[in-house]
């Protein structure tokens, strides 16, 4: 616009000047020409409106913000058995009160604390036991040079922390944060506290799935931090509840601070364990506590492994596979006595497709790899067994389960009395004889102690469970055996109380005695009297989770309220659920809590109770340190009978990164200095001298304007111009 | 015509005095009610051609293996419901058989499905017979649209404890047995050479047919198949569990 005004003033001026430019009075010329750029110049003045602004400035003093860690790894020792690093920086503060008060003079100082959010802090009142639970140092950086006040410029920001972060930062600076930290346009001072202990192995990060299979292989991947270290091997070692399951070693070599690991091994039985991770502590390590982490992992079963070895075929045999075999749960190794000695196939060897029975491998060197070891109407003797009748006691009480189903080869008719077996097996036998099977026909009846056993619930409804049972079809004879052991159980007998089915416990495992070879009655039998075979498929469906401990039918019960406790936080606690083997809730039952851990397997009493009318209870166990902790749960009656035994593990570690990544970072705050073009300093550095920015920043207080054109004087200068220089053209003669 | 085979001069009163003996060795046995038997149906039709033979295969199991069976052959009405108590049953004749009513195959369909076995024995052993007519036609209203189908060579059948090439009776005139598949299991199993004739004997103890055109090499294959066939029905298919492979395939190859 203001262009527009001038070129069309200029033109007028020149078309004017036009007019006489030929005329030979070069002074008249110009007076004419000076006249009217006068004019324009006047006219182009009222377009333009100039005036004067009047301004009080005053100059600004720049900002700096002051930043001191208040997160929870200060709390961690500044030095090897040092002062923790929050001590160190109080310490610090104190020191440097007069440095502070300078820069105070020169600058606005703006103190704040920071973890994972920034606040306001005082010098003077730092804490000396810092809680908060993550470190976010870009944040707090953003955010206070964000939150000054007044708009006054950003001198500078001083940081002073462990520079542990856990959040953005905790990888390294990043393009983005860099650019991000650029936009501030002022230096970062950064104070690295604790920076005298960088010598430090950490297991950072321990990855696992939350449970897993028995007999399938498990990785554990171990994230292994080392910092300070030139040249090491560290053996990483994964440990269950103190012992060795798995082992190897990195070669730390300083080039590199972060060292993956993977961990493997079998669990060999289910249930839930505690397991440790750890690395050794060497001498003037920053932190110990981080040399290891536990975990609970859950080991359960993909399939139930069971060894079926079986005397000789028969419909009782085929039924029993046909249902196995049908079980995606189960997995079924069988061994069938297809010829005996006696025997005469009238052909060779090669013209068979039998193999020899390999007891030496199923028996020796497969058997603990079985859940579930049934013996079907199967007589050792002619298989010279005997070496391996020790084995297989010890494969039950050591947490095996094993059942023995009757026939002409079993129990007392298949010699086992006087040998291992009968030892663990719910009834004792008698000498091998004619007594030693009945062939009266059993009609079932459930006992007191089967209308309670999952073995035998074949309906959830009392009546009908027993009806059901009451229903199936005789069972032709029964195998017939001397007193029951103690804390075994009859659940089903014949009607005139011949036992036909007895469980019980041996050690840690559990043992079924079926005393007949026709339970496949209770199935095809039974189908033909239009009773279908759901009772036969229900019962050693049943029988089965029950010998093999499923956790469902288990009757006493451990759970530790969480899987990881915090230390200091709540303590641990335990619910119990208490039934006796009977399945009957063990109400008013006394309730002890041993404990180990995976450091001191010796178990300390952690606790006691006393189970409700319903048989539950919860037991509260006093605060533990970090470890992981397997808890065995004892109940007994009140006259000191033993009820069960339960057990469960849980660990008490720190849940927060803050506490596990907690060494030293300085390589960060080295960072964040050079992409602001600050530095790191020394505790002994004064920050008054430090190299601030100090920018040049006025404050405008009051502001006048003075307009200069609007004013009389301007117009009647304007008039008399004009007028000259029309009255001297009329004069001289020009148009 | 009768041949004698001198290597088993065994009468029927014999045959079951030594079974009776088999079954004693086992002192502290059970019973009948342990062993396995037969049950021969009873239908409209000649159901028992071969009297003797269903008891000559039982005797020969029990010799050659570790299965206890029963001498009696207990013969019984689809309709009864003591069938369930014999999980194997033979179904056979010489000749067509007037057609079951539809109760009796509702039965027979129910005996199958809850784990029965049933072995269809043509006893005429003469191809697209009255007996396989009837035979084909009870399989498909047992499983309506099913068909029997024939037995691969490499099916377990030939491998539950002799190692078998192929079927035997006492006639060569069918290739392979057929049977159909219930629940992963044969179920039914169709022989059309007369697999039982080849065991019968009369009460001197003398083979009651000549084995054509194998002679006695074939009767003894015969033989080897019903015990075979016996095995299958109550091991079903271990001899295909992985531990056996191996062996097998090493003495398949001899």
């Amino acid at each position: 616009m203001l262009a527009l005004a001038v070129a069309a003033l200029g033109a007028a001026v020149w078309l004017s000047f036009r007019g006489f430019r030929s005329d030979p009075a070069g002074p008249r010329r110009f007076a004419l020409l000076a006249f009217r750029l006068a004019a324009a110049l006047l006219v182009l003045v009222l377009l333009l409106e100039p005036g004067i602004e009047l301004r009080a400035e005053s100059r600004v003093r720049a900002r700096v913000a002051l930043l001191f860690d208040t997160s929870r790894s200060m709390k961690f020792p500044a030095s090897p058995a040092g002062p923790t690093r929050a001590d160190e920086l109080i310490r610090w503060a104190g020191q440097h009160q007069g440095d502070l008060a300078q820069l105070a003079g020169r600058f606005q100082v703006d103190v704040y604390g920071f973890d994972r959010d920034l606040q306001p802090a005082e010098l003077g009142r730092l804490p000396a036991d810092p809680q908060g639970s993550a470190t976010d140092i870009l944040a707090a950086v953003t955010s206070a040079a964000s939150s000054g006040t007044g708009g006054r410029p950003l001198a500078g920001i001083f940081v002073a922390s462990d520079g542990t972060d856990n959040a953005e930062l905790s990888q390294g600076l990043s393009p983005a944060a860099a650019a991000e930290l650029r936009k501030l346009n002022a230096p970062l001072f950064a104070l690295p506290v604790g920076a005298q202990a960088l010598k430090d192995l950490a297991v950072e990060k321990v990855a696992v799935d939350d449970f897993a299979f028995v007999r399938n292989q498990v990785t554990v991947d171990v994230l292994v931090t080392a910092r300070g270290f030139s040249s090491i091997d560290v053996p990483v070692v994964l440990r269950r509840e103190g012992q060795v399951v798995a082992q190897k070693t990195i070669h730390v070599d300083g080039s590199h601070s972060k060292y993956e690991v993977k961990l493997t091994f079998v669990p060999d039985r289910t249930g839930k364990f505690a397991f440790t991770v750890s690395v050794p502590v060497y001498e003037g390590e920053a932190i110990a506590q981080n040399n290891a982490r536990s975990f609970v992992l859950k080991v359960i079963r993909d399939r139930v492994r069971v060894l079926l070895v079986v005397g000789r075929p028969s419909w009782d045999v085929r039924f029993l596979r046909q249902l196995l075999k049908k079980d995606p749960n189960v997995d079924l190794i069988s061994f069938f006595i297809l010829r005996t000695p006696g025997d005469d196939p009238h052909s060779s060897q090669d013209e068979l497709s039998l193999i020899p029975f390999p007891t030496q491998e199923i028996f020796q060197e497969q058997l603990k790899t079985f859940d579930l070891v049934i013996f079907q109407n199967f007589n050792h003797r002619p298989y010279r067994m005997s070496q391996y009748l020790d084995g297989i006691a010890a494969y039950v009480r050591d947490g095996g389960a094993f059942a023995m189903i009757g026939g002409d080869q079993s129990f007392s008719a298949g010699d086992y009395a006087g040998t291992p077996i009968e030892d663990v097996l719910p009834v004792s036998l008698l000498p091998p004889g004619p007594t030693a099977v009945d062939e009266t026909p059993a009609q079932l009846r459930l006992t007191d102690a089967g209308r309670r056993h999952p073995v035998t619930e074949l309906a959830t409804s009392g009546p009908q469970n027993e009806t059901l049972w009451s229903a199936l079809p005789r069972l032709p004879g029964l195998n017939t055996t001397g007193p029951l052991k103690g804390g075994a159980q009859v659940l089903l007998q014949s009607g005139e109380g011949r036992p036909v089915l007895v469980v019980g416990e041996a050690g840690r495992g559990r043992v079924m005695a079926l005393l007949s070879d026709s339970s496949w009655y209770w199935s095809f039998v039974a189908a033909g009297a239009q009773q279908g075979p759901r009772a036969y498929e229900t019962f050693w469906h049943s029988a089965i989770r029950w010998l093999v401990r499923d956790p469902a039918l288990t009757p006493m019960r451990v759970a530790a309220e969480r899987l990881s406790f915090e230390p200091g936080g709540d303590p641990p606690a335990l619910d119990v659920q208490v039934r006796g083997s009977d399945y009957g809730a063990a109400g008013g039952a006394q309730i002890s809590v041993v404990a180990s851990s995976a450091t001191n397997p010796a178990p300390r009493p952690m606790g006691a109770a006393l189970a409700g009318p319903d048989g539950n209870a919860r037991v509260v166990l006093p605060p533990l340190p970090a470890g992981a902790y397997k808890a065995t749960v004892t109940a007994k009656r009140a006259d000191g009978a033993v009820i069960g035994e339960a057990e469960d593990a849980f660990v008490v570690a720190p849940a927060s990164r803050e506490l596990i990544e907690a060494a030293p970072r300085p390589d960060i705050l080295q960072a964040l200095a050079e992409a602001t073009k600050g530095r790191v300093i020394d505790a002994s550095d004064a920050l008054a001298t430090l190299p601030w920015r100090d920018p040049e920043r006025v404050e405008v207080g009051q502001r006048t304007s003075k307009p200069l054109w609007d004013n009389w004087k301007v117009l009647v200068v304007l008039c008399l111009v004009v007028g000259a220089e029309w009255t001297l053209r009329r004069r001289w003669g020009y148009a | 015509m009768r041949l004698r085979y001198p290597c088993a001069m065994l009468s029927r009163r014999t045959l079951l005095g030594s079974v009776a003996a088999l079954a004693a060795r086992r002192v502290f046995a059970f019973g009948d009610a342990a062993r396995v038997s037969f049950a021969q149906i009873r239908h409209a039709g000649r159901w028992d051609p071969r009297p003797d033979g269903l008891s000559r295969l039982a005797w020969e199991i029990s010799k050659r293996t570790s299965i206890e069976t029963s001498p009696v052959v207990k013969s019984i009405a689809l309709a009864d419901p003591d069938l369930f108590r014999y999980p194997f049953s033979v179904f056979s004749s010489d000749q067509a058989v007037p057609a079951p009513a539809d109760s009796e195959i509702a039965e027979l369909r129910r005996y199958l499905s809850y784990g029965g076995y049933l072995l269809l024995d043509d006893a005429s052993a003469a191809r697209g017979s009255g007996f396989e007519q009837s035979a084909r036609q009870i399989v498909s209203r047992i499983v309506p649209g099913g068909q029997l189908a024939r037995v691969p060579r490499d099916h377990v059948l030939y491998k539950s404890f002799y190692l078998l090439d192929g079927p035997a009776g006492r006639v060569a005139s069918t290739p392979d047995l057929e049977g159909l598949e219930l629940g992963g299991r044969l179920a039914i199993l169709y022989s059309g050479n007369d697999l039982v004739g080849a065991l019968a004997r009369d009460s001197l103890g003398t083979w009651e047919f000549e084995v054509t055109p194998g002679g006695e090499l074939q009767r003894e294959k015969a033989i080897r198949l019903g015990v075979n066939v016996a095995m299958y029905a109550l091991c079903l298919d271990y001899k295909e569990d992985q531990v056996h492979i191996p062996f097998i395939m090493k003495r398949r190859r001899i």
